[in-house]
This record gives C-alpha cells, structure tokens and sequence, in this order.
C-alpha cells in the first residue's frame, strides 16, 4: 500500500484525492529483516521513548515536569502523534484518527492537571471544573438518521416501536445503575483509566464472555438496541459486539461520569483538528526532542545493564546508536514484538487484536438538504456499515461557511483483522471510492454531485480491540512488566481500550517508573 | 388519398389530447398558487375546464364547410391562449380585483377549442377509414395522451421548466401540429399560404415566450409581498427586497421584515437613545449588525460621537445602504458619514481580534432563529463584547418580543448577567413588529441614571416614555431560564418554540 502522494482522478467518480496511511514500507524493513548498513555514530541517552502517539508524549511530559530533560522521542514517521495526527486543506482542518475526548472523570486528578495546564479547563467553580467554551462541542451536537428522518440524539427513538424503547430505557438505565456501582474493594466497577477500576470478581468474570452473550442472558433482542450497541462498540473498538467482551461493552457505558460547571455529563470536547489539537499542545514543550523519521530496529542489554538502541533514520537513509540507561517502548505490542529478540518477554502476541479502520475526509461544495435536524458535529445513519461522519468546521466561529470536511469513520470489522487488513491494503482508490460514495449517496441523496475531493487514509492496525478475555488476562498483565527494570512499556493496547485517556496515564505511567528507578 | 396521413393524424390526436390536458393542469396549478386551497381550485378548474369542453364539442355541428382549415385556426388559436395563460395570469394577479373572471375565462376559452379538436379531426378522417377503427384509434390515442400529461407534468415539466415555460412549449407544440397538418394538406386547403405564415409567426411568439419566461416570474415574487417590489438581490449570505406601498418602504430578508419606514423611528430611537443618552461623554460606538445604518442615523445626532465602527457581514447590504437614493433619504446618508466605518466581516471572528475599547456598542443582529446566528447570542460571545466594553460604557442588544417569545427574551437576559454584567432591560410597541424587547448591560459597579433630559426631535423616546418602557407588565414579566451557550444553545430551541405559536 502506497504511502506517498498520489493524486488519483477516479474514472467512474469525478472524484480525485489521495490514499494514505501509516509509513508501511519502514514498518516492514522491521518485519521483514532488511539487512541496513552499520551505524555511523553513537550517542548517549538518559532515557530514550520510542513512538511519538499520546503515549510517548506523555511520557516525555511527565519526565520534563519532574526536571528530567536528559530524553529523546524517536518517531518512525514524518510526523509526530501516532492515531492522533491530523491534516489540513483550503477548506478546514480534519482528524486522520482520534477526533475527541470526553470531560475527566472527577477523581482522574491527573488528567485534569494536564486539561487545565493545556487551558482545556479554564477555571473552577463550586469545585467543579470549568471547560472552555470554545473546546465543548458547540450545539447541535449529534443526530441520527432513521426512519427516513434526522432525529437528535444517538440513541434511537424516531419511528421505533415502543416495545423496543422499552429495551433501550431499560439498558441506560442498567448501565446508569452500573455507572455509580462500587465493587467489594471500594473501587468503581467502571472507571478510566482502566486500571483504577475495581477487581472484584464477580464483575471482572463480565470479561469472558461476548458483549453479545451478555445482552442475550439479560434478554436484549431489539434490533434497535443492538444496531445501537453495535455502533458503540465498532465506534470505540473498531469490532462488533459479538467480538468485544462483556466487560468492555459495559465498560463504553459505564465508565464517564464526568461532571462540570458548565456541560453536561459526557459532555464531550473536540477541535477541527481532532485530538491533533491536543498532540500539539504536548509537543509544544518536547519539541526539541523528537526526532521523526527515526525507526528503532534493534534492542541489545549492554554489560553495564545500559540498552543499546539501533536507529536508522529513513530520510537520510543511514543508522545509527543510542546508548540509553531506560527505555520506554510506547509503540503497539506487534511492533515491540521486532524488537525484543534479544529478551525474555514471554507473552502472546498473537492474544493481541488490531482493527482496521478507514477514514474519509470529504470535502464538499454543499450539503443537499436533508429532513430533520440540520447538520451537527457527529452525523450517523441507522444500519450503516460506517460509524458516520463528524463535521470537522463545527467548531469554527464564522457564521456561514458552504465548503466544508467531513470525516467518514468506517471500521473493518466484516472478516477477521488480519484478513480485512491484507484486503484493506490491496484496495485501490476506486474500490474505496465504490464502497464509500454509495452510502454516503443513501444517507445524502445527491452528494455525489456536490463532492470535490476525498482523501483516504487507512490505519492498517488502527486500534486494540478489547476481545474476549484479554483486558483482564493474565497475558495482558504479563505485558505490562517492565524488562529487567529497564525496559518499560506505555501504550493504549497494554490497557486493552484504545482511547487518549488511556495512552495519557499508561505514559505517566511508564515515566513514573522510570524516574523512581532513576533516583 | 394520401396513405401518410393516418399515422400523422393520430400522433396529432396525441400531441392535441397531451396539450390538452397540460392547460387544465397548468390552470389548477396556478390557481392553488395564487388562491391556495388546492382541492377547491383543481376541482373547479377540472370542472369548468371539461363543462366548456362540452361546450365546444356542441357548438362543433355549426362548422359546415373547410373543417380541416378550421381544425388548423383552432390548433393555433389553443397554441397561442394556452401557452400565454400562464403568463397573462400571473401578471394580472395583482392589479385584477376579480381574478378569479380572468382565470375563469382563460380555462373556459381553452377547454372550447380544445373541445371542437376531436369532433373535428373525427369529422374530417371520416371519409377515409372504417368509423369503428377511426373512433378507436382516435380515442385510444386521446386517453394515452392524457395518461402522458398526467404523469410529465409533476416529474419533469414543473420541477424542470416550471408553469409559465411549460405553457409556452406546449403552446408552440399546438401550433407545431397546425402547421405540419397544413403542409400535409396544402393541397385540400384554401388560403393555406396564411394558415402557414400564421402559424410560422405564432411559434415565433411563443419561443420569445419561452425564452424570456423568467423575467416574468421575478415579477411575479411581488405575490408573496403585498407591496410592489422596487429591488431586490441575492447576496452571497442572504436575500435583500425593498417594497414600496405608497409611501412606506419595507426592508425584507429572506422574507423576514427587518423595517417599514413609517414606524422604524420606533426601534431605532429605542434601541440607541435610552443609553446613549446617558453618556454624555461617549466617543466610540461600535455597532454589530445594523447594516441598513438606522442606527447610525440616531448615533450620529449626538455631536459628541467621534466615531462609529459598523461590522455587519454582508457588504451586499451595506453597499446597497451607501449607494441608493431612497435608502440614503431614509437613513440621512449614515453609512456615508466620514465619521462611520463599515466593516464586512464576521463579528464573532472581528471581536477576538480587538483590544480598543467602545464605549457604547449596539448589538442589532436578526433573531436567534438557527444555530448559525445563535452563536451570537452566547455567553461566550457576550464574554467577548465585554472585553471590549470601556469600563463606565454600556452595550445595548435587541432581545427579540418579550410578549410572544418571554423565554428567549429572558434567556437573553440571563446570559448577559452570566458574564458578570448588570442588566437593564426594557421594551416598546412597534406595529410593524409588535412589542419589542432590547436589553442594556453595563458593569455592575456603574449605575445607570436615567436621562432627564433628551435630544430635540426624537418622536417617541423621552424621559416618561422611558418609564413606561422600563416597565413589565405581568403577560411579559420575567421567567426563570437557562443560560445560552454554544454547547446548549437553548435560546434557538426556545425561539422556535415560542415563535412556532405565531407564525
């Protein structure tokens, strides 16, 4: 699959754009064993963080605010923030990944410094906190196309029949009692970061069985229902829910009770940008010590107990070591797999599931007139392969806008990941554009008129996926250990759900540890 | 005999029913138009329309001689009223008293002629065929017409030609089948020489018809309007028609009333007097929205004003405001003033760039009626203005009616005083919008004096028409709401709601 530039004028479309994705090809020099020339020059290192995602920046954050300055960021990319990258055109700026968080949880004390340091909160009251007017998604925020009509609001309710609302009250209303459920530890039965939620067992056993199982023992059969938590599972996930545990479904329900001054609970921030816009408040103080287009190939344990680090730097095509005291591999497990011959780290890689995932960023002249609501941040449509579409300008201030972007989420999640990747990999831009313009035509009818450009990216290993007896395994737990107290991880598949929450405190995390050992 | 004959003569059958039928469509389309009430007007039209069928079919036994010149002055005759009907109705709708006598007429003088086609055609053919074939085909092609019509007409002609074009295609596609029978039988016509030019020239008209239907239709916007139209254009954000009726001249955009000249003296002296009044010592205005500069006007009489910032997005409507003669009468060349600058531009964009400080700003934007405008109307927005408010300064906002709409009137108010501001809010009767509310906001710390005394020549505003304006009666009194913000714009929904009553 081609990384680079191609502007591609689709033949049956009138459609042209581009179709990207993550640097496969330095990626593979790691697979396949490329044989690279011997490095020029050593250099050393007090920590070294490999992968610039929200993991590793955070890392690097909290190493810098703790007077640690002796660290480097390597990044395998041209760019930094690993799924949170983001681009721009004429018309707006767009997410390529993650475009959101939720407001923190009021005992995440962490993740609140780190809002309020990044201005996201501006101030307290009543001891509440304050979230920027400008960062709160502006109203009106999410609709549903179903039934023929654009109704407010996610969950289904147009046209549906009253047996199955019923259902739907009577989920939200189990999942609202799970919310403020604390298990026989005190702990919150749901809680992010995952970690910091309860053990108890009658709960954790939730994670061995199918979300699917689940809601067929409680007696879920409406298909509204299921439609709806399907879409939340292949939103937050990337699969269905027939693939996801029990305890991960819950857990997108029952895990958000954040509370604000002035928003909602849930309430949730987003920028045009996605959560780019945050990455690029966490660069702003490392940024001079990132180094992108930097592929770490090699680990080798030195006699001092010092890591020796191999690099090879994929602009100037030449290598390179690093001589570091700790590193912090924030990279996906299957990447930290090429890296680790030299150790003993026994655990299952194959345990860890990725998800494919395809965005779309859509720029186009006019939205056609629909029935219903008008057009919100987050726009779904009932039965859908894709998790719909965010409209990345509701955030601008200007009062009229035509042109707009807007970014189309759909996950692969029809066969298993590894076989919707290889076919993922082998679609060329048309067949993209044959699988995505006839929906977004059925949801819009006469878009396709309208459409300038689309610009496709695929994340070959998008997301971990939180499968069946995997958040809470003991492989998982395994992964998590640091090598000989040298080698520490951070990242959000070590959490087993891959959200900006978990990246942050896996990174502190890691920094924490590696500070500690230090002094 | 000429063996061609049938097969033109019957797709002349067709073409005549089609035509036919598209007249009496047309007819009851334009009538739900312009009367409303659909079910009456097709009724009646179909009604009227079949009874002077058979009107003409009666009168079809006093044709004797030359039937088939006939059938061709009356292919041309139903060419040249049906395909101008449209066009006469329109234009005639607003100065007839009894339109409906012309609407009438129309229906009945077409439903003649096209009731003497088929007895005719049948009469001429006949000679030439078997009657039971002659009358089978000829009906069969006359009801299979019909069906044509029936279905054209909504799916392709309305949304794709529209009423007054369609009626001129049809009408030339009438006059196209006079002319063709004529050439087919030139030899059996007397004077077929005339009936050829006759023909040639009635297409002619009918295609200058076609081509210049639509400068017919922009006349015909004024039946939305109960005034005449004297201008109207479509700005990039909105669409901007002045009316005149006598002397009244009435501002719309996208067919909301922004003004009438008679009475917006009323707004204008209320908005601006009450707080610019009291600051004898005010230099810089700023006013958002207003680009039609009333406001200006009642700025400027003070002479103490050094300058006026205007920011209003449409340069379509500011320019309009700075160029036309009877615009410029109305607000004495406001926007003209070397005091005045005009800004285009987008205000909640204008005010994060400013740092100069006003110490009065008018904020006149239109209602809060979608999520575009509303963000205007935030806290965050009002944070803004705030900042830019000079500490003894006071800003004033239209609130929109207290009486129909108290919740989004207050909603208003509640956020202004949610940004730490103290409010004044007050209201007056404008007819042309009925009671009409504005809130003034200042810093809490300042204390608004009432002024005792106001500028010569105000016509409504003085110092006890104030009290009364200051004053809510119990039906406008103040209700508990939310506060508007762009993450729950509250004020829209209630807006609809509240508005959604009246309109």
């Amino acid at each position: 699959m081609n990384s680079c530039y191609k502007k591609i004028r689709s033949t049956k479309y009138s459609i042209k754009g581009t179709l990207q994705g993550p640097n496969a090809k330095a990626g593979h020099i790691l697979r396949d064993k490329i044989k690279l020339p011997p490095p020029n020059n050593t250099r050393k290192v007090k920590a070294l963080i490999i992968g610039s995602g929200i993991s590793g920046l955070s890392a690097g954050r909290w190493l810098k605010n703790n007077g640690e300055t002796d660290f480097e960021i390597l990044e395998l990319e041209n760019h930094i923030g690993g799924n949170s990258y983001f681009g721009t055109n004429k018309v707006s700026s767009y997410p390529l990944g993650a475009h959101y968080i939720t407001i923190a949880n009021n005992d995440d004390n962490l993740l609140i410094d780190f809002l309020q340091e990044i201005n996201v909160i501006t101030h307290f009251e009543k001891e509440l906190p304050y979230y920027n007017d400008y960062y709160l998604t502006f109203d009106p925020e999410e609709r549903l196309l179903i039934n023929g009509e654009w109704q407010e609001g996610l969950v289904p309710d147009f046209g549906v029949p009253v047996t199955d609302k019923e259902q739907i009250k009577r989920f939200l209303q189990e999942v609202d009692q799970l919310k403020n459920t604390k298990g026989n530890d005190g702990k919150f039965l749901f809680n992010i970061p995952l970690s910091s939620s309860s053990t108890d067992p009658n709960y954790r056993k939730l994670d061995k069985i199918s979300f699917h199982s689940y809601l067929e023992e409680k007696d879920y059969d409406s298909k509204y229902l299921l439609w709806y938590l399907n879409y939340a599972c292949k939103d937050d996930y990337g699969q269905k829910i027939d693939k996801i545990s029990a305890w991960a479904g819950l857990h997108y329900f029952a895990s958000r009770r954040g509370k604000a001054a002035n928003a909602e609970q849930n309430a949730i921030l987003t920028w045009p940008e996605g959560n780019g816009w945050i990455m690029k408040q966490l660069v702003k103080q490392l940024k001079d010590h990132i180094k992108t287009s930097v592929l770490c190939y090699g680990l080798k344990s030195m006699a001092n107990g010092d890591i020796l680090a191999s690099i090879f730097n994929t602009h100037t095509n030449t290598t390179a070591e690093i001589i570091a005291e700790k590193i912090i591999l924030c990279a996906p497990q299957f990447v930290n797999n090429r890296l680790l011959g030299n150790f003993n780290r026994n655990i299952d890689y194959k345990a860890f599931n990725y998800s494919p995932w395809l965005i779309a960023n859509i720029t186009i002249n006019e939205l056609p007139e629909s029935k219903g609501i008008n057009l919100c941040w987050d726009n779904v449509a009932y039965n859908t392969l894709s998790v719909g579409y965010v409209n990345s300008a509701q955030q601008h201030l200007k009062l009229s806008e035509d042109k707009k972007v807007i970014t189309y989420y759909l996950p692969l999640c029809d066969f298993e990941p590894a076989v919707a990747r290889l076919a993922a990999y082998a679609r060329s831009y048309e067949q993209w554009l044959d699988i995505v313009v006839p929906e977004l035509e059925m949801i819009h009818p006469g878009i396709t008129d309208a459409i300038e450009n689309i610009d496709f990216w695929v994340w070959g290993h998008g997301m971990i996926a939180p499968t069946r007896d995997f958040v809470w395994s003991e492989n998982l737990e395994k992964a998590k250990a640091p090598i000989d107290n040298k080698i520490f991880f951070a990242h959000s598949d070590l959490s087993g759900v891959s959200i900006f929450e978990e990246a942050f405190h896996q990174g502190i995390n890691a920094a924490k540890q590696v500070l500690n050992v230090t002094s | 005999m000429n063996k061609k004959l049938p097969a033109l003569l019957l797709i002349s059958v067709f073409v005549v029913a089609t035509c036919g039928l598209i007249y009496e469509l047309i007819a009851g389309t334009l009538a739900s138009y312009l009367l409303g009430d659909s079910v009456t007007q097709f009724s009646t039209i179909i009604g009227v329309y079949l009874f002077s069928m058979g009107i003409g079919s009666w009168i079809s036994k006093y044709f004797e001689k030359n039937i088939l010149s006939w059938f061709i002055q009356i292919e041309i005759l139903v060419g040249l009223v049906g395909g101008f009907s449209s066009t006469v109705l329109f234009l005639v709708f607003e100065s007839i008293a009894s339109f409906r006598i012309v609407l009438y007429g129309f229906v009945s003088l077409t439903g003649i002629l096209v009731g003497l086609e088929i007895p005719l055609l049948m009469r001429i053919l006949k000679d030439r065929y078997e009657f039971k074939d002659l009358v089978s085909k000829v009906f069969t092609f006359d009801y299979i017409g019909a069906l044509l019509a029936s279905l054209i007409f909504p799916l392709l002609l309305i949304p794709h030609l529209g009423l007054v074009k369609t009626a001129y295609m049809f009408g030339m596609l009438n006059v196209a089948v006079a002319l063709i029978v004529c050439l087919s039988f030139k030899k059996e016509i007397r004077a077929s020489k005339y009936l050829k030019s006759a023909s040639m020239v009635s297409i002619i008209l009918l295609l200058a018809g076609f081509v210049y239907a639509d400068k017919i239709t922009s006349f015909s916007e004024s039946q939305t309007y109960s005034d005449t139209i004297i201008y109207s254009k479509s700005t990039p954000y909105q669409r901007i028609i002045l009316t005149k009726k006598n002397k009244v001249l009435r501002l719309f955009l996208n067919g909301n009333l922004q003004f009438s000249s008679d009475d917006e003296y009323r707004y204008h002296e209320a908005l601006v007097h009450p707080g610019l009044q009291a600051l004898p010592f005010a230099k810089h205005v700023l006013v958002m929205g207003g680009g039609d500069g009333l406001a200006v006007r009642e700025i400027l009489k003070y002479s103490n004003i050094d300058s006026v910032t205007l920011v209003d997005l449409d340069k379509g409507m500011t320019s309009l405001f700075q160029s036309n003669k009877i615009l410029l009468a109305l607000n004495k060349n406001a926007l003209l003033s070397p005091k005045v600058k005009v800004i285009n531009a987008d205000a909640f964009s204008w005010i994060k760039a400013q740092h100069k400080k006003f110490d009065f700003i008018v904020i006149d934007f239109p209602d809060p009626s979608n999520y575009a405008v509303g963000k205007l109307y935030t806290n965050a927005f009002y944070n803004l203005v705030k900042g830019i408010l000079a500490p003894k300064g006071l800003m004033v906002v239209q609130s929109t009616s207290p009486y129909v709409a108290p919740k989004s009137f207050w909603t208003v108010n509640k956020t202004l005083e949610s940004v730490g501001l103290k409010t004044i809010p007050y209201h007056n009767y404008v007819p042309s919008f009925g009671e009409w509310g504005y809130i003034m906001a200042t810093d809490p710390d300042n204390i608004y004096k009432k002024p005792q005394q106001y500028l010569p020549g105000l016509r409504f505003v003085s110092k006890e028409s104030l009290d009364l304006m200051l004053f809510f009666p119990k039906d406008m009194a103040k209700v508990e709401t939310d506060v508007n913000k762009l993450n729950n714009q509250i004020l829209v929904k209630y807006f609809e709601d509240e508005w959604a009553n009246v309109l």
